[in-house]
């Protein structure tokens, strides 16, 4: 997806201070941070100078006139108690931590259960199924809203078809996207759908690493498939299911594309902004740099704040190893 | 020793990358006596500009600027503020761009656009619409040109009316109980095609009861007006073709209109004058049910005539930030000559000038004089630098689509003035 590459920076760039540490103390041998450099001016072009300059703008009265030249003044955190002062910003946030909720667990729970599905199922079957994955992985989020989008047309929609079909009642015409939570609905299984894949994938690979000969023993013992999965196999892949939730959370959280592409397809956008769509709305439509700033800062603070777990489970495990 | 060198290179060059970000803010030169050949590009937006006039503009241009040349990129209306903010600030500026007239004034203030007051005589100086003039000048320096004005004209189906026995509304009360009756009497078909994000085709009905969208304030700030008496009579109106005549998606926008519209499923259109095309044939040219069986009237007012209608349009100007500003100049005088403007009207577009608002030629006469009666009490929205941010927010289409879903309308009104003046005024 193409969300992926662009969140993975949370991620990624959090790890340098830490890298970049060791590599100073030995400063006798400069290759290491020879070899470093290219990544590390990467890092600071395209991921440390904007966010410097986001948290710039953040303090600065920041318009349209700005973006074309004029000369910013700072204004303290004028903006920050603003848009905390504003009960839609929190508003938005507790729509998307909601819709984050109900995502991931869903992404967490089917994936697994496909990982663990293609565990057993046999050599075909387990191509096919990750053929399916691969493709609905390789879509790009726009490009999957807008198909997804034209599944639950109000007017030509499949979607309302077959409830037609199969009810016997008249669905066409039933908008799926005018009542917000209805929207949302919509909206998680857009996002739950693109981001199955990659917890499959990842988890089907963990689970290769659980030695056969331990099942093996564990049901010779008399365990059940149940106790089975949760005593041996969950201990195995658990750094990494932690891993991976704490990604997914961070994803959805900032979901933008999916959002975005539905309110231009229907739905009232007021009430159905994210806080990743908000921070776009609040910024270029409203042409409010400043504002937008400062709710980007403060979501990059939580995101901050939950990846610091992921950061700290990563170097407990490779302490471990 | 050699790492070290190499070292050294990657230091260097990624030395010159990060110079190349942050200079990227200077504005470039824009001093050359004789413009250099380059490649001009040009944004259009919507399918409005027909493919004459494209087709001119290219040729022409060429042929008056040896080695250079124009490369037209279509744009989508959905989302053109925020396009515009991104990409005039940008250093991949596009050297023209199209706006709506409305939200032109959102660019002309903030410095994203080139003076154009050297040029203006030249463009078509006092022959150029006045309103549009208005709309694209900013402290008295015009800095958005008139590109064109666009009339919404009523089309219906002649057949249809004739199954239903309805006739052509001589007033706008008429309008929303034919509309009723059409959808009444024809099983699964729109009275009147109207969609829930439709705000431009919802305005007329709040400016012929008496309405207005914002006032001025003698203390400059501004007053919105959708609960006063007026808007709420017109905004009923409103939700009575919505809910009662029409079965577009209650939360579906304009785009497309036609295709319910041509495929029967509507008897009643209100589009631009230019959706004639889309009409009598689809995208394979081939004949509609409409073909044989359009008719167009111009939305009837209050008492009779025609109604006050949304004066869409559009202003064009070069980009503060275009590389290549005197060949923009030039090509922007090719889009406001005769010529160009002339092959505008003969499809149906009210020209940028004056002078040629008798050249509106459309498919057939009876078309044209209908967009002329529609053109000649056509308004527009306030005069403000931050109505574009009420439209780039989605303001209208929020409150109209609530209204659509069977809102109560004055709660509704008295939310969205609150909201619109937290904006203009803020």
């Amino acid at each position: 997806m193409s969300t992926m590459t662009t969140t993975l920076s949370p991620g990624t760039s959090a790890p340098v201070p830490a890298a970049g540490g060791p590599a100073r103390r030995r400063r006798f041998d400069g290759t290491p941070l020879v070899l470093l450099l290219p990544s590390l001016i990467m890092l600071a072009v395209f991921i440390g100078w904007p966010l410097v300059q986001l948290v710039i703008m953040s303090f600065q009265k920041y318009g349209r006139e700005q973006i074309f030249g004029a000369p910013a003044d700072f204004i303290g955190i004028h903006n920050y108690v603003r848009v905390l002062g504003d009960s839609e910003f929190w508003l938005v946030l507790a729509r998307s931590i909601g819709l984050c909720v109900v995502s991931v667990a869903a992404t967490m729970v089917l994936g697994v259960g496909i990982a663990l599905m293609m565990r057993s199922l046999g050599k075909v079957m387990r191509t096919v199924v990750s053929i399916g994955l691969l493709l609905a992985w390789a879509m790009p989020a726009l490009t999957a809203t807008i198909v997804w989008g034209w599944i639950f047309d109000t007017d030509y929609g499949l979607v309302n078809y077959f409830l037609t079909q199969v009810t016997g009642e008249d669905w066409m015409g039933h908008s799926w996207l005018s009542d917000p939570l209805s929207f949302f609905s919509v909206a998680a299984i857009i996002i739950t759908w693109g981001a199955i894949p990659f917890v499959s994938f990842s988890t089907y690979a963990a689970l290769t690493q659980v030695p056969d000969e331990v099942i093996e023993a564990s049901s010779l013992d008399g365990a059940n498939v149940w106790q089975r999965l949760r005593l041996i196999v969950f201990p195995y892949v658990r750094s990494i299911l932690i891993v991976l939730l704490i990604l997914q959370i961070i994803w959805d959280l900032r979901v933008f594309a999916q959002i975005y592409a539905l309110q231009t397809i229907g739905g009232v956008r007021a009430d159905t902004n994210t806080i990743g769509v908000y921070i776009y709305s609040v910024s270029m439509a409203t042409g409010d740099l400043g504002s937008g700033g400062a709710i980007a800062v403060i979501l990059v603070l939580i995101l901050l704040a939950i990846s610091a777990y992921y950061i700290r489970t990563m170097l407990k495990t490779e302490d471990e190893l | 020793m050699n790492k070290k060198l190499g070292a050294i290179a990657l230091f260097g060059a990624s030395a010159v990358v990060l110079a190349g970000c942050s200079g990227g803010g200077a504005p470039t030169p824009t001093d050359a006596n004789t413009p250099e050949p380059a490649e001009l590009r040009v944004w259009l937006v919507g399918t409005d500009t027909p493919k004459d006039a494209r087709d001119y503009l290219i040729k022409t241009f060429a042929d008056e600027n040896p080695g250079s040349k124009i490369v037209i990129e279509e744009q989508q209306w959905t989302g053109l503020v925020d396009k515009l903010t991104t990409s005039l600030s940008s250093n991949d500026s596009p050297d023209i761009v199209e706006m709506g007239n409305t939200q032109a004034a959102a660019f002309t203030s903030a410095g994203a656009l080139l003076d154009l007051t050297d040029i203006k005589e030249e463009l078509g100086g006092s022959d150029l619409l006045d309103g549009f003039v208005e709309a694209g000048s900013w402290d008295e320096k015009l800095y958005a040109a008139p590109y064109y004005s666009g009339a919404r004209v009523v089309f219906y189906n002649t057949a249809q009316y004739e199954d239903a026995g309805v006739k052509v509304p001589t007033t706008l009360d008429e309008y929303v109980s034919n509309g009723v009756a059409l959808a009444d009497a024809l099983d699964g078909v729109s009275g009147v095609y109207f969609p829930g994000k439709d705000w431009y085709n919802a305005l007329p009905f709040i400016w012929e009861n008496g309405g207005q969208v914002a006032v001025k304030n003698s203390d400059g700030t501004w007053d919105a007006q959708f609960s006063s008496a007026g808007s709420i009579a017109g905004i009923t109106q409103v939700q009575e073709l919505m809910t009662k005549a029409s079965l577009a998606a209650k939360d579906g926008d304009e785009t497309e209109a036609w295709v319910p519209f041509r495929t029967e499923k509507a008897a009643t259109l209100s589009a631009p004058s230019w959706a004639y095309w889309s009409i009598v044939a689809d995208e394979d040219k081939q004949d509609t049910a409409l073909t044989d069986s359009l008719g167009y009237f111009a939305l009837p007012g209050k008492d009779g005539g025609a109604a006050q209608v949304f004066a869409g349009g559009s202003n064009i100007g070069v980009a503060a930030k275009s590389a290549h500003p005197e060949l923009a100049k030039s090509a922007l005088k090719i889009i406001l000559s005769d010529e160009y403007q002339t092959i505008l009207a003969e499809n149906g577009l009210v020209p940028a000038k004056k002078s040629l608002g008798s050249k509106v030629a459309a498919a057939t006469p009876e078309l044209a004089a209908v967009i002329a009666d529609a053109a000649a009490n056509a308004k527009l929205t306030p005069a403000s630098p931050k109505w574009a941010d009420v439209e780039a927010k989605g303001l209208l289409q929020d409150f109209f689509v609530k209204v659509a879903n069977g809102g109560d309308v004055a709660s509704l009104a008295a939310e969205l003035d609150t909201q619109i003046e937290s904006i203009l005024n803020g």
